[in-house]
């Protein structure tokens, strides 16, 4: 994709011309017709102060006078058309990309549709990855918060959606498998992926591995030493493993480059929410099983639905995968933790929607972290999977529509609540869901009596031990 | 009760001939005993081979013998722990009240409504059960003959649980069980460390102090799982005595247990050891077995031909063939492991090379040499890499109701790259001798023959190992 690799190259423009001014007085209209009365001002206040698109294509942009106005819920649930979020989203791609992606959308929305697909996909998530996930009472997580407020009454019920029981230890392959099966559909022989911490990598390898496909993953050198085992696990499932200087958001450039230059034989299989339409809205829809089951299990358990949902945030997957279902239920809180690293102040973190501004990056429009210049800033994180400069387009819409709130937590308060569940569980959490479980300490003691949350385990810290032992154990574990 | 006064007759004459003679002279004074010195490398208890069997086991072996080929007669086990003339409980004095209150315990809460109801949550949302019954469509594949005839492979998938292994369906239930005792402090010991992991793991859960000892041996060739345990909050102690592995470390634990009995449970990790852990850790692990018997169902309306499994202690087999050895239509196979090879003198094939003799607290069959010496076993997967056996396998075995084969490190290896390939799920390295087997099983196979692999324990414990050994 063109875009990425400007913005690589640092040959970023601002946009001030028309096109620019256009796409505000659209995007203007759209949010009226979906505001909540005096939120409508502040919107476009915003949007003045945010608007800064960094729009580098030279090349032609599908024309943004189709961007139509919506009115009802379910579009506002499922995007539009044209993969729009409010003014997020969208296809940023060079002109011979998309033909492959219609296709890929086509092919998708037939999918959604057809019995046979989704019966082996509901069969394979069953007994391949091992569905469904439990909803599990932490009871002594639970305790634990109870005697620090040292309240009398009961306190909030903490219990954790345990996506990392899944096959390959994370919610990776829910997505994985589905798509897997959408590019033997479409004929591909050959998949390509990038990877951060590894758990996508590792997702894609095994699908692939069970589909008969052949599989490369691209993934940062830096985070290659990071995450070795999970290389390993790569290699032995057959997939090759490219190296790419950098981290995440340079092997998934490196990945898309080499996807466009094999059309013909190859599909890209998309980890995570962000990209161009169709991406965001499938992948979300692969990981929107997560929500489905936990309303039924939360049903189950309590005869009711969870009063806040929480998840961790690098790009979005497994957070959409979760909050999806809950949209329309305003009584649902959605909660989304992304990492702040060693600090917000510090520079060195991933809070994108905490300090970034809007902006295109690899193919759609979403918030990501960019300079005065409107270059990419380096992203950090200690949970790998987190570690990303932009945010799924549907996340950004769901913060500016203010249907979600999102918070930060560093990378020291996601070790010791890594520590901490380790402990009084007895599960050792991926640091990427321990950013989740940090903002617990924050969040429960604002809680009523009862309150039911449901944290979103997305995946197991089985590689993360090495990162955990160079942190050394604190003296006094909480 | 019966039991104990028949029962120490043969700790009598048995101990007359072990090295443990300081043992015998003070029955309820607990001793500071040394471990033995090192040459003899076995543990506390009495390895020997029986030359005679007294006349009371004659009788149960004749019975054994009458009940013939009907399963259903089998006594598995009988009152005194025995599975045919193996197993019982060859323990000091100390320790038979905590093993006949262990007992007590269990068959009570085998009642206990509120007892099984909790134990099946906690398998459900804790460990993620049950684990789904999953059709390989490429392994079938593979093992499809030229005619297009083959059998049909389906994997357990106790991988899928938490902490990814069979194990913490066992580890789960004796820390309940504990806790019901009054226990507030586990200890186990552990090779690898994946029964230590599981014990810290089901100790964090329910808030149990626990101790795990590990060969100081093992400690270096482990560090990840070493800090896994005490990540989970378990203090792991190592274990210098001897060669400093898994037998030394097994003989401290029950030090620790003999000392402090009243305060302490030992959570064994396999169906070894004295009555009535074989028959407990069996029962808590048949709950494989009895999902299986559904799935089948559900799944082709009728029961798996063959089950397959991986033999070490024997653990994850007994848990999956139990709820079948009555039906005498399917064919149980044990795969253990042949190390470098069955005339190497390096493996751990002891239903196959072994002879029967006390390890651990039972009879059964175990690697030893002309003097009753414990031979060191060797296998690539530490889970298979022990002397010994469980006697209820030593019992199928003598039977006739299971067989059991072996498989070597090569053949393993080259068995985790196949599947890791095929199907797209890495095997951990003992399940892999399992998977190993199917090819010399499956081409003497009748089509459609529905084997049933149980699928015991994910491999990313192993993929560092397997690496130097592979060409990836």
């Amino acid at each position: 994709m063109r875009c990425s690799s400007s913005v690589v190259d640092g040959d970023r423009s601002e946009d001030g011309d028309g096109r620019g001014g256009e796409v505000e007085i659209r995007d203007e209209k759209t949010w009226a017709s979906l505001s909540r009365g005096g939120e409508e001002m502040r919107y476009r206040e915003e949007d003045e102060r945010h608007h800064r698109v960094s729009n580098v294509l030279r090349t032609s942009d599908p024309p943004l006078g189709s961007v139509p106005t919506r009115t009802d819920e379910s579009q506002f649930l499922r995007g539009d058309g044209n993969g729009r979020f409010g003014r997020f989203g969208g296809k940023f791609v060079p002109e011979t990309l998309i033909s492959p992606l219609r296709d890929l959308e086509d092919e998708f929305n037939f999918v959604l549709n057809d019995h046979e697909f989704q019966e082996e996909l509901t069969t394979a998530l069953r007994d391949y990855v091992g569905r469904e996930t439990p909803v599990y009472f932490a009871g002594r997580l639970t305790e634990h918060y109870k005697n620090i407020s040292q309240t009398t009454g009961g306190g909030p019920e903490i219990y954790l959606k345990r996506e990392d029981l899944s096959h390959c230890g994370s919610h990776k392959i829910n997505n994985a498998l589905g798509q897997a099966m959408i590019a033997r559909r479409l004929g591909c022989k050959r998949v390509v992926a990038a990877t951060g911490a590894g758990q996508q990598g590792v997702a894609t390898a095994a699908a692939c591995a069970k589909f008969s496909m052949e599989c490369t993953v691209f993934m940062g050198t830096a985070d290659i030493e990071k995450q070795s085992s999970n290389v390993l696990s790569m290699k032995l499932l057959g997939a090759q493993v490219k190296s790419v200087e950098g981290t995440f958001k340079d092997a998934s450039s490196e990945a898309i480059r080499n996807w466009v230059g094999n059309l013909e034989t190859t599909y890209y299989l998309s980890g995570t929410v962000v990209g161009p339409h169709p991406s965001p809205l499938m992948v979300r829809e692969f990981q929107s099983v997560i929500g489905k089951e936990t309303r039924r299990q939360a049903k189950q358990l309590w005869g009711g639905k969870p009063d806040v949902l929480v998840a961790c945030v690098g790009s979005g997957s497994n957070a959409l995968g979760l909050f999806h279902e809950f949209l329309g239920d305003e009584d649902v809180r959605l909660v989304g933790v992304e990492a702040a690293g060693l600090g917000l102040d510090s520079g060195k973190h991933s809070a994108t929607l905490a300090v970034g501004d809007v902006g295109v990056y690899h193919g759609s429009m979403s918030y990501l972290l960019q300079d005065d210049q409107g270059q990419i800033l380096k992203p950090h994180s200690i949970g790998v999977g987190l570690e990303y400069p932009g945010v799924g387009p549907e996340i950004s819409f769901l913060k500016e529509s203010g249907r979600a709130e999102f918070y930060t937590a560093t990378g020291q308060e996601a070790v010791q609540a890594c520590m901490l569940l380790s402990r009084l569980e007895g599960i050792i959490p991926a640091l990427e869901a321990s950013h989740a479980l940090a903002f617990l300490d924050k969040l429960v003691p604002t809680l009523r009596d009862g309150a039911k949350v449901v944290v979103n385990c997305s995946g197991r810290g089985d590689k993360d031990l090495d990162t955990l032992i160079q942190r050394g154990m604190p003296s006094s574990l909480c | 009760m019966a039991t104990s006064g028949t029962a120490s007759s043969f700790r009598t004459s048995v101990s007359a001939s072990s090295r443990l003679t300081h043992l015998r002279s003070s029955p309820f004074k607990v001793p500071n005993f040394t471990p033995l010195p090192s040459s003899r490398s076995h543990s506390f208890s009495v390895s020997c081979t029986i030359a005679k069997d007294p006349t009371f086991l004659m009788a149960e072996a004749e019975k054994t013998k009458a009940a013939g080929s009907d399963p259903t007669l089998w006594k598995r086990p009988d009152s005194f722990g025995r599975f045919g003339k193996f197993g019982g409980k060859y323990v000091p004095e100390t320790l038979m009240h905590a093993l006949s209150e262990l007992e007590t315990a269990f068959y009570s809460l085998a009642t206990d409504d509120d007892f099984q109801r909790e134990l099946a949550g906690i398998l459900k949302d804790y460990v993620g059960r049950e684990s789904p019954l999953y059709f390989a469509e490429r392994l079938t594949e593979h093992y499809r003959r030229e005619n297009g005839e083959g059998p049909l492979i389906y994997l357990k998938r106790e991988d899928l649980n938490h902490t990814g292994a069979h194990k913490i369906n066992n580890a789960v239930a004796q820390a309940l069980l504990a806790k019901r005792l009054g226990k507030k402090r586990i200890i186990a010991e552990t090779g690898a460390g994946q029964h230590g992991v599981a014990t810290a793991t089901v100790c964090a859960r329910f808030g149990l102090q626990c101790i795990i000892y590990m060969g100081a041996q093992d400690m270096e060739r482990q560090a990840l799982n070493v800090f896994r345990m005490r990540l989970l909050g378990a203090e792991v102690r190592g274990v210098h005595s001897g060669t400093a592995t898994l037998k030394d470390a097994t003989s401290e634990a029950i030090r620790d247990w003999v000392t402090n009995v009243e305060t302490t449970h030992y959570i064994l990790g396999s169906v070894a050891g004295p009555h009535p852990y074989p028959m407990m850790v069996r029962d808590f692990h048949a709950v494989i077995g009895k999902e299986t018997r559904r799935q089948a169902m559900e799944k082709w309306g009728g029961k798996p031909d063959v089950l397959v499994a991986c033999v070490g202690g024997g653990s994850n087999a007994m848990g999956l063939f139990h709820e079948f050895v009555d039906d005498t239509e399917v064919r149980m196979i044990g795969v253990e492991a042949a190390g470098f090879g069955l005339d190497s003198g390096k493996h751990a094939a002891t239903l196959t090379k072994g002879d029967v003799g006390v390890l651990h607290g039972a009879m059964s069959y175990l690697l030893q040499d002309d003097d009753g010496q414990i031979i060191e076993p060797h296998s690539i997967s530490a889970g298979l890499d022990y002397p010994g056996v469980g006697p209820e396998h030593s019992f199928l075995k003598d039977m006739g109701r299971a067989e059991y084969y072996s498989v070597t490190d090569e053949e393993a290896l080259e068995a985790f790259k196949r599947v890791s390939r095929l199907e797209g799920i890495i095997p951990a390295l003992e399940t892999s001798h399992a998977l190993a087997h199917l090819e010399k099983l499956c081409p003497t196979l009748p089509d459609g023959a529905r084997v049933v692999l149980n699928f015991s324990g994910r491999g990313d414990k192993d993929v560092q190992t397997a690496i130097k050994y592979l060409e990836v």
